[in-house]
């Protein structure tokens, strides 16, 4: 099979401090992929080693080029918007349109253009005319017109207000997804992307403790809801995290049978974001 | 190539203010201070007597010698756009792999595929060719205009502006040879270029005093100790400066002047290995020298390491 991630053993160094410790992971193709880690777990080290802009140790493989040798070719099928507000603030929007369309051999005027069109932008401004939102807007209608395999997000909605965080994803999901493409998002809004994700990804201290499928989460974790009372009974089951809620307590199970937790209260699918409090919590007691 | 060229206007379109307005700025001065002359004339001078005099006193000269004069004002007047396009170019390189690092649109640009050489390829470009060529068209529509309007003066005062000024002081030459003397300069000036290119890809803040500070503590020590050994001046940092810099194609002057000059100007003895007079193939000399395969040498290992900074620039 062949990925369009696959690393062995990748491994990023600074000084002093190891940011992504011996990473192994392969993505295939068609998923949407959410990297999800609290700050300096290493993420964005991680992605800039599968973007080609830093170095790195071990093997890693982007769409079987190697990012730090051939960053420009890879650039063929592989983009990404590696933080908000990183267009250049001088340029005029028809010259960074004029620009890609002579660079990127992928990208359609077009598409980007038919983008464009239902938001406010207009082709004369500069970006440092532009609201935060609509810069995003841009980068997001350039990127989207570009036919890539691997597209990377690296907190892409930062600072933007709601309206604007669903309309990226909205866009992205509906004009933009399909078997062929790959996504890889990180953003600290994980209820956002959620239900947009086909694979989830923890990332903590540089090492990866949680890999897996939306539906082997849907299927391996449960939520539970109980009274006081059926708490000594729910910890007898070995709960991976427990917390108390206007005086109910949740647990939350792995791999245990939804049917043996039903008499004791609510049982429930865990959202990704409690789930990634109780991985991280636990990992770290 | 059309990934390089979308790179150079991408150039061209960042620094119009720089590459465009810059000269544009300077001709209109010096179409200002020629209006400013004739109203200056006609204000002290009754309907232009006095210049209606000199004009014919001069068309009465000899043909030679005023043909040489205004082959020596034709030239000159390059001079102060050579020396404005100069820094230009300075500041240019000093920023050019600088201002994408502060202002984080390298994040953009390194999102495009364009390799890092091209990158460096297209701004090289824009210092060596594009910036150079802008500055001498507007040289020279500046050089026409003015002849244009001095010539309208002139008719009206009674001369013939063809014998007196335009069939005369070989424009074309001047603009030749202004125009041979930038690319000179463009590879007269490739080690300081890669230097440049280098302190803008490393530097991580104020890239000027990264460029100046280095070599002017290396070149003072240089000279302490040289003077406490042997209590000559020679052969030293600022010493191989002002010999590049003395011997730079550019046109400075009208005329030629000599190395031993400027050495003497400068305090350092520098020998004198080309002939300045201003034509091509003195120019083209320089550039076959032993100097330029030296200074090659030099721009090669800096626009080297200028490549690797590039590299690692999105390291953190």
């Amino acid at each position: 099979m062949n990925y369009v991630i696959d690393a062995h053993g990748l491994t990023k160094r600074y000084r002093r401090t190891v940011a992504v410790d011996n990473i192994d992971l392969q993505i295939p193709a068609g998923r949407i992929v959410g990297l999800i880690g609290p700050n300096g777990a290493g993420k964005t080290s991680a992605l800039k080693a599968i973007l080609g802009l830093a170095t790195y140790e071990g093997s890693l493989s982007v769409l079987g080029k190697n990012p730090s040798s051939d960053r420009a070719a890879l650039m063929e099928d592989v983009c990404f918007i590696a933080d908000v507000a990183v267009l250049p603030r001088w340029i005029r929007v028809w010259q960074l349109i004029d620009l890609t369309e002579k660079i990127h051999p992928k990208f359609s005027r077009e598409k980007c253009l038919r983008y464009l069109s239902s938001t406010k932008v207009t082709l004369d401004q500069r970006v440092k005319q532009l609201s935060k939102g609509m810069v995003a807007q841009l980068h997001l209608a350039i990127v989207m017109s570009i036919d890539v395999k691997l597209l990377v997000l690296d907190e892409p909605t930062l600072g933007l207000d709601i309206l604007f965080r669903k309309q990226f994803y909205t866009n992205l999901l509906n004009d933009y997804f399909d078997e062929q493409r790959t996504i890889l998002i990180t953003t600290h809004q994980v209820e956002e992307i959620e239900h947009i994700l086909s694979d989830l990804i923890f990332i903590q201290d540089g090492r990866i403790v949680l890999n897996s499928s939306m539906e082997d989460i849907q299927q391996g974790y449960a939520e539970l809801m109980t009274a006081p009372d059926q708490a000594v009974a729910a910890r007898a089951l070995q709960p991976m995290h427990e917390r108390e809620l206007f005086g109910r307590h949740i647990f939350l199970f792995q791999n245990v049978n939804r049917e043996q937790l039903k008499p004791l209260g609510e049982v429930r699918t865990p959202s990704v974001a409690d789930l990634f409090v109780a991985i991280m919590s636990g990992d770290a007691a | 190539m059309n990934r390089l060229l979308a790179l150079v206007k991408r150039e061209f379109w960042e620094n119009k203010g720089a590459f465009r307005t810059t000269p544009l700025v300077i001709g209109g001065i010096f179409l200002a201070a020629m209006l400013m002359f004739l109203i200056t004339f006609n204000h002290f001078d009754n309907e232009f007597q006095s210049l209606k005099e000199l004009l014919r006193f001069i068309a009465q000269q000899d043909v030679d010698l005023r043909a040489k004069i205004l082959y020596q004002v034709n030239l000159s007047m390059s001079v102060i756009f050579s020396m404005v396009l100069a820094f230009v170019v300075f500041f240019y390189l000093l920023g050019a792999l600088y201002d994408d690092r502060k202002d984080r649109s390298i994040l953009f640009w390194k999102s495009l595929p364009a390799s890092d050489t091209l990158t460096i390829a297209s701004k090289l470009l824009a210092a060596m060719v594009v910036a150079p060529v802008i500055f001498w068209v507007i040289y020279v529509i500046t050089h026409i205009v003015i002849m244009l309007l001095f010539s309208s003066v002139v008719m009206i005062l009674g001369e013939n502006p063809w014998t007196l000024l335009l069939s005369i002081g070989s424009p074309f030459k001047a603009w030749g040879l202004v125009l041979a003397s930038y690319f000179a300069q463009s590879i007269w000036a490739l080690p300081l270029y890669g230097w440049l290119m280098l302190v803008s890809a490393f530097a991580p803040r104020i890239p000027l005093l990264f460029a100046v500070l280095p070599p002017l503590v290396l070149g003072v020590l240089e000279l302490w100790i040289d003077f406490l050994q042997t209590f000559t001046l020679n052969d030293n940092l600022f010493g191989l400066f002002g010999h590049w810099f003395a011997n730079s194609p550019l046109i400075m002057s009208a005329d030629s002047y000599s190395n031993d000059e400027f050495g003497v100007a400068m305090g350092i003895p520098i020998t004198s290995d080309f002939d300045h007079q201003i034509t091509v193939g003195n120019m083209i000399d320089r550039l076959f020298s032993i100097d330029m395969l030296i200074g090659l040498a030099i721009a090669l290992v800096f626009l080297t390491a200028a490549l690797w900074f590039r590299r690692r620039a999105t390291e953190r």
